[in-house]
């Protein structure tokens, strides 16, 4: 929310200008050094998608109009289907969505998939991910039209086979994988990815967007991955991997995020269980947090990449400060991290009781903050940069926009700062959870759902002994 | 019918001007005027623009009489005399008996008869030696699809050991001949691009690579965030999709995967697809991990290398766990790796989180001399302010098995640390802040260490006053904020918080105004805590 003492922001945000970058990155080919990122396409997509989401105005105030609109940013309805279809196609048919159709088979290829073992009669090159996965779900209710639309976007979900796979990707200690595959010469299945905060916070949104609030299904090891999170905290307040690595504030989003998931609720409305069992303490964090705000001094020249960006003396010498942000204690500025720290912030709970503004009104200098963004790293062409003139990138710029909208940018929709997109589209997310959930109950308690294992005992008397493949309960 | 009789005999001096020039042609410069010229030369130079009723008689009759000239099927249907009346008037005119058809349309600019070659540009525009060069090129691809193709026949019927019919011998197919097709390939290949701008993939023009058929992307419409992939990406991946469907784990796959890997290093399941191929071949490790550290040079900001070496050491350690001497030269080899890495990258995560795995793994704690510690004392002594040192001291002194106590957590005291451990780190958390006092990394380390001590942050109260002075009067300085910070905390935990109220004051006023909404909130938990 706005200080109202501070009124607009000024330059306001050149909103025709972002979405003219938008456009282009929509409606053209990304240039070839995108080509590191074409196992995670549809993440792509969901920056993308979502970036022009949050600079469109409300949907409910503009209606679509049966004329062709002069903005290519705009999504008729034959795009929201094609795209649709093309996220669906990345689906795999073991549960979950592979990052790109680089990662998928052509379908024949999938045939001789054992579903117990998860494991293919040949090779299978075609593997889900817990980030597709997350983001290909955020796309599909992105894509209604309306919260209407919205309920029944996650129909053509797999949802048994993906919360199967989810649980599946979870280890002993707590964290979640990237990605499940056999390796020749291991037992088992392999857990791909490392111990890395980014999975357990994408576990965390895959599971409250599928899962509902059925108590029946069966769940990940939630206590487990608490404890994940909960050992992951530093000497010095901050969030990593683990205990043992240096603090990082991306990793303090991701481990906030996924706490914030395991306790949302309906309407977006939050509950601080498992927060407060991961972190009965949140000073230290605080602290921590501020303290990746310093006030920005151009260089002329950066000889080390690294190079300290603070000295004391500077701090009082500045008459309108820029302030940026870093991932970690005396690195860099960053586009990225104004949004790993404000976003983290926001997710805590609000420190200040007595006042009505949120942590992020309270604890981050909005307009310096918004000044760094606005002069330094944004782009001529729209867009943000990582570093001051640097080129815009798409990772950046939607992570630029998320900041702006997080500190209550007026251009923007308001910003659900869990799930990292519009509250509009958090609205449409919670539709299409609702929608599956109500789905899934009454194939429950419908009496045609138990056909199916009463068939399959039947076969089983028939043929007088259980076939090894067949795995008890399978069906149902 | 023709006509007949000596009205036939006049059009002579017409054509005879009309045919003038064609009679000594210029040298044609391109193609399409030689097709032109040629058109000229077997037609009669009649114009039939519009219709044969608009020709003057005399024309008439030439057109007609060349008709008949040219098809028997016609001249059939004449008698004797009226077939010697035609060849007659033929002979006079010199009408020509052959005929080129012309075109259906006019050869304009934009006529393509002869088709375009790859850059679009008309064949027919060519000049006749131009053309004649891409002729040869063509016949010469000819020849060597057809020796491709001898090739091919060969290497089946060495595979399936089919005689020859001649000489009754198998036929053998040597490495000399693999090489000629793969030189073959290669002209064939450019060949191909020159002629029709037709790619051939580095894969699709190798002769080992034959039997696999490349498994192609296919989209449905509206995909989103395509990219414009370079040529070799596409046509590497279609055939790692095909090996890796195929389960093919080979010497030939292992290089695939580089490749790919160089192309496309985020790529998540090309790693765990290498890794098969490692264990099934049996690869020794430290030569895939050589192989590794070239990658991870190259590619400073990848995740998945480090989880690709995180499997290799757990492959690796049956072989050297119970071998100590195997164990240590492991040990140094990585460190040398680690540091030959961070000279490139002094912060990087994933190093530094690889280390850690390395230290917890190999029991590193305090072997070689405490060679661990030391080093990353010397990268201290570097950059006083490199946070990922101060981060890995941490861990190394304090998770060290020997001296801690196992799932105690980081910001917990531990009374399994030896005291004299925490003097020692306190005195050099201290030391290091009076390098830069307002570097933030040894005041984190100095509250961390105390904290593990069990030891209250009074206890350097002497030290901390020391960088700041009379405040709150007129001679105020301060020379760290987090000095402040600290005596504020200090403040705090001996019951004065009113001097604690106004550290946080004064930074929030003057020494750190951009935290002041931090400040303003810890002056009103102060105010909590007395009230509880």
């Amino acid at each position: 929310m706005p200080h109202p003492e501070d009124g607009a922001p000024s330059p306001p945000l050149d909103r025709a200008r972002h979405l003219k970058y938008w456009s282009r990155c929509l409606r053209s080919l990304l240039p070839h050094h995108y080509t590191s990122s074409d196992s995670n396409r549809i993440a792509l997509s969901y920056f993308i998608l979502s970036a022009i989401d949050l600079l469109l105005p409300d949907s409910s105030t503009t209606p679509l109009s049966p004329s062709p609109s002069p903005l290519p940013a705009l999504l008729t309805p034959s795009d929201r289907l094609h795209f649709r279809h093309w996220i669906l196609s990345c689906q795999h048919t073991g549960g979950g969505f592979c990052g790109s159709p680089t990662m998928t088979l052509p379908p024949h290829s999938y045939s001789g998939w054992d579903f117990s073992s998860r494991a293919p009669e040949m090779g299978n090159p075609g593997h889900a991910n817990i980030a597709a996965t997350a983001f290909a779900l955020i796309l599909l209710a992105l894509l209604a039209s309306s919260p209407e639309e919205a309920a029944s976007a996650f129909l053509d979900v797999d949802r048994t086979a993906t919360l199967s796979w989810l649980r599946r990707l979870q280890r002993p200690d707590g964290s979640f994988g990237e990605v499940l595959a056999r390796v020749e010469g291991q037992e088992g299945l392999v857990v791909g990815g490392g111990r890395d905060m980014r999975y357990c916070y994408f576990a965390a949104v895959v599971r409250w967007m599928l899962r509902g609030d059925e108590d029946e299904e069966k769940d990940i090891d939630v206590d487990g991955l608490v404890e994940y999170i909960a050992k992951s905290r530093t000497y010095d307040g901050g969030i990593a991997e683990s205990s043992m690595h240096e603090p990082h504030s991306g990793y303090a989003y991701c481990a906030l995020g996924a706490l914030a998931m395991l306790d949302r609720r309906a309407g977006g409305e939050r509950g601080f269980d498992a927060l407060g069992r991961a972190f009965p303490d949140v000073q230290g964090l605080v602290r921590w947090l501020v303290s990746r705000q310093f006030v920005y001094v151009d260089r002329e020249e950066e000889d080390d990449d690294d190079g300290d960006n603070f000295t004391f003396s500077e701090q009082q010498a500045e008459e309108d400060p820029c302030v940026a942000f870093n991932g970690r204690c005396n690195k860099v500025a960053d586009t990225c991290y104004c949004w790993w720290v404000s976003g983290a912030l926001a997710l805590l709970p609000s420190v200040d009781q007595s006042e009505d503004g949120s942590n992020v009104d309270l604890l981050i200098p909005r307009t310096a903050a918004r000044r760094f963004l606005m002069e330094k790293t944004q782009h001529m062409i729209g867009g943000f940069a990582k570093h001051p003139g640097g080129p815009p990138d798409l990772y950046h710029s939607y992570l630029g926009l998320a900041a702006l909208a997080t500190m209550g940018e007026p251009g923007l929709k308001e910003f659900d700062a869990a799930l990292a997109v519009s509250k509009e589209t958090a609205a449409k997310i919670e539709a299409a959870r609702n929608g599956l959930a109500g789905v899934a109950k009454s194939n429950r308690t419908d009496e045609g759902g138990q056909l199916g294992p009463a068939l399959l005992d039947l076969g089983v008397e028939i043929r007088g002994q259980r076939p090894p493949w067949l795995p008890v309960g399978a069906v149902g | 019918m023709p006509p007949k009789g000596k009205a036939a005999a006049k059009p002579k001096e017409t054509s005879a001007s009309a045919s003038k020039p064609s009679s000594a042609p210029t040298p044609p410069s391109t193609i399409s005027e030689r097709t032109q010229q040629r058109i000229e030369a077997t037609n009669p130079p009649i114009t039939l623009s519009s219709g044969l009723s608009s020709l003057s008689p005399t024309e008439k009759t030439l057109w007609i009489n060349s008709r008949f000239a040219r098809s028997p099927t016609l001249r059939a249907k004449l008698g004797t005399k009226a077939q010697r009346d035609l060849w007659r008037h033929v002979n006079e005119a010199s009408l020509p008996i052959r005929s080129l058809a012309p075109p259906s349309k006019p050869i304009t600019a934009t006529t393509t008869i002869w088709g375009t070659d790859k850059s679009g540009r008309d064949v027919g525009t060519y000049t006749p030696t131009q053309f004649s060069e891409r002729t040869s090129k063509r016949a010469r691809l000819t020849s060597l699809a057809a020796a491709s193709d001898a090739f091919a026949d060969l290497r089946r019927r060495a595979q399936l050991r089919i005689p020859d019919p001649l000489t009754g011998e198998d036929p053998v197919l040597l490495e000399a001949d693999v090489e000629a097709e793969r030189a073959r390939r290669k002209e064939m290949a450019a060949l191909r691009g020159e002629l029709y701008g037709e790619r051939t993939g580095t894969y699709a023009s190798d002769p080992e690579w034959d039997d696999v058929t490349p498994v192609a992307l296919e989209e449905p419409e509206g995909a989103l965030a395509a990219i414009a992939y370079p040529d070799d990406y596409a046509e590497a991946i279609g055939y790692l999709r095909a090996v890796m469907l195929r389960k093919e784990y080979s010497p030939r796959c292992l290089r695939l995967t580089e490749h790919v890997i160089g192309l496309n290093p985020a790529h998540y399941t090309v790693w765990l697809y290498r890794a098969s191929i490692l264990f099934a071949l049996g690869v020794d490790v430290p030569e895939e991990m050589r192989w590794l550290n070239g990658v991870a040079l190259a590619n400073l900001k990848n995740y998945q290398i480090w989880h690709h070496r995180h499997l290799l050491v757990e492959q690796y350690w049956p072989v050297i766990e119970g071998d100590e001497g195997k164990r240590e030269e492991f040990a140094r080899g990585e460190t040398e790796f680690i540091t030959r890495m961070l000279e490139e990258d002094t912060k990087n995560y994933h190093v530094w989180s690889y280390r850690s795995f390395l230290v917890r793994k190999l029991g590193l704690w305090k072997s070689a001399g405490e060679r661990e510690r030391r080093l990353v004392e010397e990268m201290v002594k570097e950059d006083v302010r490199n946070n990922s040192a101060w981060s890995h001291r941490f861990f190394v002194v304090f998770s060290d098995p020997e001296q801690s106590t196992e799932g105690v957590g980081a910001t917990e005291f531990d009374p399994k640390v030896p005291g004299e451990i925490v003097d020692r780190e306190v005195g050099y958390a201290l030391e290091k802040i009076g390098w830069a006092p307002q570097n933030q990394s040894p005041w984190n380390y100095l509250r961390g260490a105390l904290v593990k001590g069990g030891r209250k942050l009074g206890s350097v109260k002497g030290e901390v006053e020391g960088y700041v002075r009379d405040i709150g009067g007129e001679g105020e300085d301060v020379r760290s904020t987090h000095a402040l910070d600290l005596l504020a905390d200090i403040y705090a935990e001996e019951g004065d918080r009113e001097k604690a109220d106004l550290c946080l004051r004064r930074l929030a006023e003057k020494w750190d105004p951009i935290r002041a909404g931090y400040w303003g909130w810890r002056r009103k938990m102060l105010e909590a805590d007395k009230r509880d």
